[in-house]
């Protein structure tokens, strides 16, 4: 056992693996195996030999004790259950275990280092085209779950990485879960956000763990358990240390073998005996989730109904649970929702993918971010957090501190959820430097080491085009210049700068820390080591990073012009803002645009609007009178951080209104009532959303739907059930998307006549995507 | 033997000594690079929610901005620290780590009451000297607004030993073993007392009796009070400290500082330690201040190197302690003269002071001492000391106003020296300073000429 244990050590230590990105911004992989890498991979065919017989096992080893060690090494960078896993699985229980009389247990492993299994590989159920044989597939699977608990050999996994989706089902169907309490285990059945429920036995094994209101809350939220918590729920048997995992683990096993150890469910406490083992309670429980339910997807997923659905069927029938299980599976699997949310998961994935040449990127140690204000201060701290260093320049002290106590402030509540350690905490305030005007001197000493800068200033050519210059002047030549604008166009910033080939836009969304996405903007100079640069320091931010084009507005604030337009002609036509919030709402958007433009602040919205009014997008910015949001700002009414917008802000009530001076204001812009219903609410002002999508594809400012998708989805919170625009117009079909569209701009003018790209699609009968 | 040691250097200009001093012991150069401090401020203020490690911290973090120093230049840290949190014993290592230095720069603490700072210097200079460091950071923390308050004796061992008798008795036997013989002033707190350990004498009353045998009347401890508020609260408007304090929170204020305190209204206020006739008050005795400080010192050729122009020369320095029942805090005349002495120098030497001011009456009573024919001859120096030249020395007030905790100040004395000896063009510099024990300690620095 020596020897092995030596030799794990040395691979671990060896292994190009720990060069993976340190942090994956998305906790949500079910699986996180990339469709690309899985292509690239798995086209290579496999020969077995006698030191590797299988493609996704390493070679089974027995101790003397009568323990089989069964080692998931699948051939991609992380391990995934796939139907090909599923089969060798089988044949090499049948070959090695099964009739094998000196195999008293049997645990399983992983030959990855800090990697148990991520999920189910969603390549797999995008592949099959009638989600109806999916049925089959899973069952062959857990009949062999169940064929495996037959031979009556204690089973026991030893978990250190992530134990996701499929991942931890396997590990369910286990007697005893040893897992590590490395900050990198995570537990987990995150199946629901990708519209889908646990297929392999989950929805029904999981309660049996860990009880109805911890399964219900982990199947429904799709959230990760940490090692601690999960021991405490019952989901694993014991926590040890990532080096002592799998030791212990055959430890277990032996110790079940010789009587030593007997694995027990935890037990409940009298509250959730009575809450979870009677029917009343049940009924209590069921009547809480629905209501959350229903209030968090306002009915538009379905996956959670089916998980609840699920869970119920099997309490009720024993004998046909999994059964029904795998067929609520495949019936979401054939789900717009789900192939709209797999769509978003899947472009997310390719999003990180540098599409630019990583060989002559900069390696970014130092990011000078210049102000401090809400966005430099985020941008500052989602660097710091990563590790690198910040140098944040403002004008004083004060205004350094104001970035600061940001910063601080969002690091305390995430170690107060205790998401962050001390320690981390600490780490990162250290990352950061306060640079300021009062020392010049070490300003420049500080810049002469800087790789990247990030300025998020006041949005003033003059301005920005002075700091190039000065900055110019006191950094290395390979240092990056990216700029945080959302109106200026990046070759204007670029012009007359000494090295213009350095300089691209970085468009950050703000609140900066929360917001997923990032503009990536080249100007027609930028070199392809700056664009990559740029990509892989956003991309380390957490950010998912789309690539358009430098024309104003870029892509998702250019999308969100004619919608703003809309606002006010909807208004204008006699649609209260209640209305309005909800229809928009309802069609899944996470905010309505009235809360939305009080959230992101009247003046800003505003601006956004008259900028691109002015801007190239011609008819497509008509129809509306935005002067409705201008004159606000004249009445100091911010949004919700002046605590009046449309809506008035209380900081003792929670929740909003509308004061009768609003109402009256409002008033004056309303020329008719036409009554409008939902559906033509919802139509008229999403259609100028995805019109101008299609346009900027047309146009090309982005590459693909893809990136039009994720860029809308991640931006402005498009309904992901949906998939984005592109997915959406191919659901409900690019022609009828246009005739309706003619429709309105003959009813309402030519801001409703559909792009050319969408009459070419409509004309071929074309579609977005083809799978 | 002393001065062959000596390399005498050409004259620079006619106010200056003839030469420049070498290093005593031998060894290299070592420099006084930067140094910084966090603000200081009374105790349970601004820091009240920090932990001592998290002011070192900052102020380790403070001086790395400061100097845009690489991190893995660096190759030890050392911090003084007095009343020590229990998590943290040895609190540079924690503080060194959490203000992201490499794990593989070592670092320890050391405690020798108000001079650990000092201590930490030396021993870092040492260790350049000796060829076992290049870069050093020295500093010190301390805040007295967590200090361990601890159950009692009695509560303590029946605590310790609960474990045997729940054992043994189960609960009930907890119980009989907790209420077992205790007494009523069993349930009393024990908080740290500023008091030695041997005398059991409250440093406020042994400073006191100083006073008394040197003559230091209170009046002259008031007015040396409100001197030391004026001149740190000139020193802070004439942004003297701008690049020596580290903002904590956006502002480099320390609270301490009283810019309006008169002769009228410190002479108001009773006596403090000796009642009712004592000369030390609340106003002229240091108050507990929270804060931390460091200093970065390097080898010669290492901050050439680096690009840095220091700000001057440690030559020498001096520990040295004395009887801590009859003169607990006189180790800064005793430190004094041993500098002057090794280095055959005169106090007229000297253009920059820095001298401890744990309370007015025991800077006075050094001064006195070393002014003093009597007590030279007491102590068989061939002659005094000498005075010091009020205008050069603690010009940018002192510990008095600017607050003293005890890990820091001798971080905070050899910064402000250093940085003075730059501003005011002067040659040497001394510092000195008293700690509980009878310890005391002095050194020496010479500007260094970029």
């Amino acid at each position: 056992m020596t020897a092995f244990y030596s030799a794990r050590y040395q691979s671990t230590a060896s292994s190009a693996v720990l060069e993976e990105k340190p942090t994956d911004p998305s906790p949500s992989a079910a699986a996180a195996s990339s469709t690309a890498t899985n292509n690239e991979e798995g086209s290579k065919l496999f020969v077995p030999t006698a030191d590797r017989k299988y493609e996704y096992f390493t070679n089974v080893e027995f101790t003397k004790e009568g323990v089989a060690i069964i080692r998931f090494d699948c051939p991609n960078k992380v391990n995934t259950i796939s139907f090909a896993l599923s089969d060798e699985a089988r044949q090499l229980w049948k070959g090695e275990i099964e009739n094998n009389s000196d195999v008293k247990a049997v645990v399983f492993s992983s030959a990855k280092p800090d990697m148990f299994i991520a999920g189910a590989d969603i390549f797999d159920i995008k592949r099959i085209e009638n989600k109806n044989d999916l049925v089959g597939l899973i069952e062959e699977g857990v009949t062999f779950f169940q064929h495996m608990r037959e031979k009556k050999v204690p089973l026991v996994c030893a978990i250190n990485g992530p134990a996701l989706g499929g991942g931890l089902e396997w590990a369910m169907w286990c007697d005893y879960r040893v897992c590590s309490d490395s900050p990198k285990t995570k537990l987990g059945l995150p199946e629901v956000k990708l519209g889908l429920l646990p297929g392999f036995g989950g929805t029904q094994n999981l309660h049996e763990l860990v009880g109805l209101q911890n399964a219900m809350d982990m199947m429904l939220t799709g959230k990760d358990i940490r090692p601690h918590k999960a021991k405490k729920m019952g989901l694993v048997d014991l926590v040890v240390s990532s080096q002592s995992v799998e030791k212990d683990a055959i430890q277990s096993a032996v110790d079940i073998i010789n009587g030593k150890l007997k694995p027990k469910k935890k037990a409940k406490s009298l509250m959730n005996r009575l809450l979870e083992d009677t029917s009343i309670g049940q009924k209590i429980i069921w009547n809480q989730i629905n209501k959350m339910v229903q209030k968090n997807t306002n009915g538009n997923y379905p996956a959670p109904n089916a998980i609840i659905r699920c869970v119920q069927h099997g309490i009720a029938n024993r004998s046909t649970r999994f059964e029904n299980e795998r067929e609520e599976f495949a019936k979401l699997a054939a789900t717009d929702e789900s192939e709209a949310l797999i769509g978003i998961f899947d472009g997310m994935t390719q999003m990180k993918k540098n599409p630019f040449d990583n060989t002559v990127a900069v390696p970014v140690k130092t990011v000078a971010v210049m102000g401090a204000g809400l966005m430099g201060a985020g941008i500052a701290q989602i660097t710091a957090e990563k590790g690198m260093s910040v140098l944040l320049k403002d004008r004083n002290d004060a205004a350094i501190e104001r970035g600061g106590s940001y910063m601080r402030d969002n690091w305390d509540k995430k170690l107060k959820r205790k998401r962050m350690t001390k320690f981390q905490h600490n780490l990162n305030s250290s990352n950061v430097v306060g640079l300021t005007d009062d020392n010049p001197n070490l300003v420049e000493k500080h810049f002469g080491n800087t790789d990247m800068i990030i300025e998020a200033v006041f949005e003033d050519l003059d301005l920005k085009r002075k700091i190039v210059a000065d900055i110019e002047k006191i950094t290395p030549d390979h240092c990056v210049f990216a700029t945080n604008t959302s109106a200026i166009p990046i070759g204007a910033i670029a012009e007359g700068s000494k090295r213009p080939e350095n300089i691209i836009g970085m468009h950050y969304f703000s609140p900066v820390p929360s917001m997923p996405l990032l503009e990536i903007i080249p100007h027609e100079g930028t070199n392809e080591a700056t664009r990559a640069t740029a990509f892989n320091v956003g991309t380390k931010q957490g950010k998912t990073c789309i690539v358009v084009k430098d024309v104003p507005g870029f892509y998702v604030n250019r999308c969100l012009g004619p919608f703003l337009v809309e606002v006010s002609a909807l208004i204008r036509d006699g649609v209260s803002l209640e209305k309005l919030d909800r229809s928009v709402l309802d069609f899944g958007m996470p905010v309505g645009p009235v809360t939305l433009a009080d959230e992101v602040g009247i003046d800003v919205t505003s601006h956004v609007a008259t900028f691109l009014s002015k801007a190239d997008l011609g008819v497509r910015m008509d129809g509306g009178d935005i002067t409705l949001m201008e004159k606000m700002i004249d009445k100091g009414w911010l949004g919700k951080k002046s605590g009046q917008g449309f809506y008035t802000y209380s900081n003792k009530k929670k929740g909003k209104t509308i004061s009768p001076e609003v109402q009256a204001y409002v008033k004056t812009f309303v020329k008719q009532d036409l009554n409008l219903d939902k559906e033509e609410i919802q139509n008229r002002i999403i259609s100028r959303f995805v019109n101008e999508a299609a346009k900027c594809l047309e146009d090309e400012i982005i590459d693909n739907p893809v990136v039009g998708d994720i860029g809308l989805v991640f931006g402005t919170g498009f309904a992901p059930f949906r998939g984005g625009p592109f997915r959406y117009l191919d659901q409900i079909g690019v022609a009828n998307y246009v005739d309706m569209m003619n429709s309105f701009a003959d009813k309402y003018g030519g801001q409703f006549e559909p792009c050319q790209l969408l009459k070419d699609y409509a004309a071929t009968d074309k579609k977005f995507y083809n799978n | 033997m002393i001065s062959s040691q000596k390399l005498v250097r050409p004259l620079l200009t006619a106010q200056r000594r003839l030469f420049s001093l070498r290093p005593i012991a031998g060894g290299r150069d070592v420099v006084i690079v930067s140094g910084v401090r966090l603000p200081f401020a009374q105790a349970s203020t601004i820091y009240q929610d920090e932990m001592a490690v998290d002011l070192q911290r900052l102020a380790i973090k403070g001086l790395i901005d400061q100097t845009a120093l690489p991190k893995d230049a660096i190759d030890y840290v050392v911090c003084g620290n007095v009343i020590q949190e229990v998590k943290t014993s040895n609190i540079a290592r924690e503080a060194a780590i959490n203000a992201g230095l490499p794990y593989n720069i070592p670092s320890h603490t050391i405690a020798q009451a108000c001079i650990s700072a000092n201590a930490a210097i030396a021993t870092g200079a040492a260790a350049i000297q000796s060829g076992h460091a290049d870069v050093v950071i020295a500093g010190g923390v301390e805040t007295f607004s967590d200090v361990p308050i601890r159950l009692s004796r009695p509560i303590r061992q029946k605590l310790i030993t609960l474990p045997k008798a729940m054992k043994k008795g189960g609960p009930i036997g907890a119980v009989r073993h907790m209420l077992k013989g205790l007494k009523m002033k069993d349930l009393s707190l024990e908080t740290p007392a500023i008091a030695n350990f041997t005398t059991g004498e409250v440093m406020g009353v042994s400073s006191d009796k100083l006073s008394a045998k040197f003559g230091i009347s209170r009046q002259e401890q008031d007015e040396f009070t409100v001197r030391s508020h004026t001149l740190a609260h000139k020193a802070h408007d004439d942004g003297f400290y701008k690049d020596e304090i580290i903002p904590y929170r956006g502002s480099i204020a320390e609270n301490g500082i009283k810019g309006n305190s008169s002769y009228e209204s410190v002479s108001k206020l009773k006596a403090a330690f000796v009642k009712p006739n004592g000369t030390h008050t609340a106003a002229n005795s240091s108050f507990l201040t929270d804060g931390a400080a460091a200093t970065l010192i390097m080898s010669e050729e290492k901050a050439k190197e680096l690009g840095y122009k220091p700000l001057a020369y440690l030559r020498d320095w001096s520990f040295k302690s004395c009887d801590p029942w009859e003169e607990l805090l006189l180790g800064p005349t005793y430190c004094t003269q041993d500098i002057l002495q090794r280095n055959s120098m005169s106090i007229n030497d000297f253009g920059v002071f820095e001298i401890h001011e744990a309370f007015a009456g025991q800077i006075l009573s050094n001064l006195a001492a070393m002014d003093s024919d009597i007590f030279a001859k007491e102590k068989g120096w061939s002659k005094k000391v000498g005075a010091i030249d009020f205008d050069k020395m603690n010009i940018k007030g002192g510990s008095l106003s600017i607050g003293h905790p005890f890990g820091a100040t001798g971080s905070r004395l050899v910064t402000t020296a250093a940085r003075r000896l730059q501003e005011e063009g002067q040659q040497f510099a001394l510092i000195a300073a008293c700690a509980d024990g009878g310890l005391g300690h002095a050194c020496l620095l010479e500007r260094y000429d970029n």
